[in-house]
C-alpha cells in the first residue's frame, strides 16, 4: 500500500499537493475517482473556482485554464498536484518494485553512476518516478509526441533533480518512504535549454540493457 | 510465420499472467488493444519488456518506436520480425 508521503524538500511553494485514499475494492473506477477527488482538493487549495477535471482526448486529465496539474495513483492511494502559472506539471507515485534489470533499462550509464548510491543519493524507484513525472509535465509539447518516458534525461541539481528532453528542462522533486516513491516535475515557461544542450532521443535515455 | 506470431502472442500473454495473475485484466484483453489503456502501468510495461528479453533472447534497441510497445500483437510482430 502506498503511504501518504511527505512533500519533497524545497518543493516549489506554489504547488498544491493533495492525497486521497482509494476505497475498496480498489479497482480502476475507484482509483480514477480518488484521483479526481485529490485533484478537486488540490485545485481548491490553489484557489481555483473550478474543481472538476474532465478527461481530455486520450484520457489525460483536463485541468482548468491557469491551474495546470497532474494526477497519479496506485491501487491504494491517489495524489494530485496543481501549480498555478506553470507550463506543465507532472506527478507520479510508485509502489512497484524496480528491479536492477528495470533500473538498467530506464537509466543510462551516467544516471546509474551519478544518481544511484553510493555516488548518488537516489533509489531506482525514485528515479523511475522522476522520469514518469517529467514525462507527464512534457505532455502537450512538441517533444512529447512519441516520447518514451525512459528517454528523458536526469541530472543532479542543488534542489534535487533536473529532467530534460528535446531542449526542455525542469526541476523534479522526489521523496520516498518504505519502498514507495513520490515525484513532482514542474515545467516553467521560457526554460528551454540553450541550443545544443538538449538531450536527443539517442542520448536521452536508456533503452540500454 | 502465422504460427510464430500466434505462439509469440501466447508467450507474451503468459508473461503478463506471471506478472498480474490469471484473474487480472489479461484474461479479457484482446491482442490488439492498447495495454496502457487497459491499465498496464509504466513499471509493469518496463517489467514486461525486460521479461521479453529473457523469454525471446533479444535486447530492445534504444530507438524502439512507441507503436511497437502498444499491444500484445505489436509486441509479437516485433519479436517475429527480429527472427526473420
Amino acid at each position: 500500500m502506498t503511504a501518504v508521503l511527505g512533500t519533497p524538500t524545497a518543493v516549489t511553494p506554489e504547488a498544491s499537493i493533495r492525497w486521497c485514499p482509494v476505497p475498496p475494492p480498489y479497482g480502476p473506477r475507484e482509483q480514477s475517482e480518488a484521483g479526481r477527488q485529490a485533484a478537486a482538493a488540490a485545485l481548491a487549495a490553489a484557489g481555483s473556482a473550478v474543481r472538476a477535471v474532465p478527461r481530455a482526448t486520450g484520457g489525460r486529465p483536463d485541468f482548468p485554464r491557469g491551474y495546470p496539474g497532474s494526477i497519479a495513483h496506485t491501487d491504494r492511494m491517489a495524489v494530485a498536484a496543481v501549480v498555478p502559472g506553470a507550463a506543465g506539471v507532472g506527478v507520479d507515485i510508485e509502489d512497484a518494485a524496480v528491479t536492477e534489470r528495470m533500473a538498467r533499462f530506464v537509466l543510462n550509464d551516467r544516471e546509474r553512476r551519478t544518481l544511484l548510491a553510493p555516488a548518488g543519493r537516489h533509489s531506482p524507484v525514485e528515479l523511475f518516478s522522476a522520469k514518469e513525472a517529467a514525462f507527464k509535465a512534457l505532455a502537450g509539447t512538441v517533444v512529447a509526441d512519441g516520447l518514451l518516458f525512459w528517454r528523458i534525461g536526469l541530472v543532479r541539481s542543488d534542489a534535487g533533480l533536473v529532467a530534460s528532453f528535446g531542449g526542455l528542462s525542469m526541476p523534479v522533486w522526489v521523496c520516498s518512504e518504505a519502498g514507495s516513491s513520490f515525484a513532482l516535475a514542474v515545467r516553467r515557461y521560457g526554460t528551454e535549454e540553450p541550443e545544443g544542450n538538449g538531450r536527443s532521443t539517442a542520448d536521452g535515455g536508456s533503452g540500454e540493457q | 510465420m502465422p504460427d510464430q506470431v500466434t505462439q509469440t502472442r501466447q508467450r507474451i500473454r503468459e508473461l503478463l499472467v506471471e506478472m498480474h495473475g490469471p484473474d487480472s485484466f489479461v484474461r479479457n484483453v484482446s491482442d490488439t488493444v492498447s495495454l496502457r489503456q487497459q491499465g498496464l502501468s509504466s513499471a509493469a510495461l518496463v517489467s514486461l519488456l525486460v521479461r521479453m528479453e529473457d523469454a525471446f533472447g533479444f535486447e530492445w534497441d534504444d530507438d524502439i518506436q512507441p507503436e511497437v510497445l502498444r499491444s500484445i500483437s505489436s509486441l509479437a510482430d516485433h519479436v517475429v520480425a527480429l527472427r526473420v
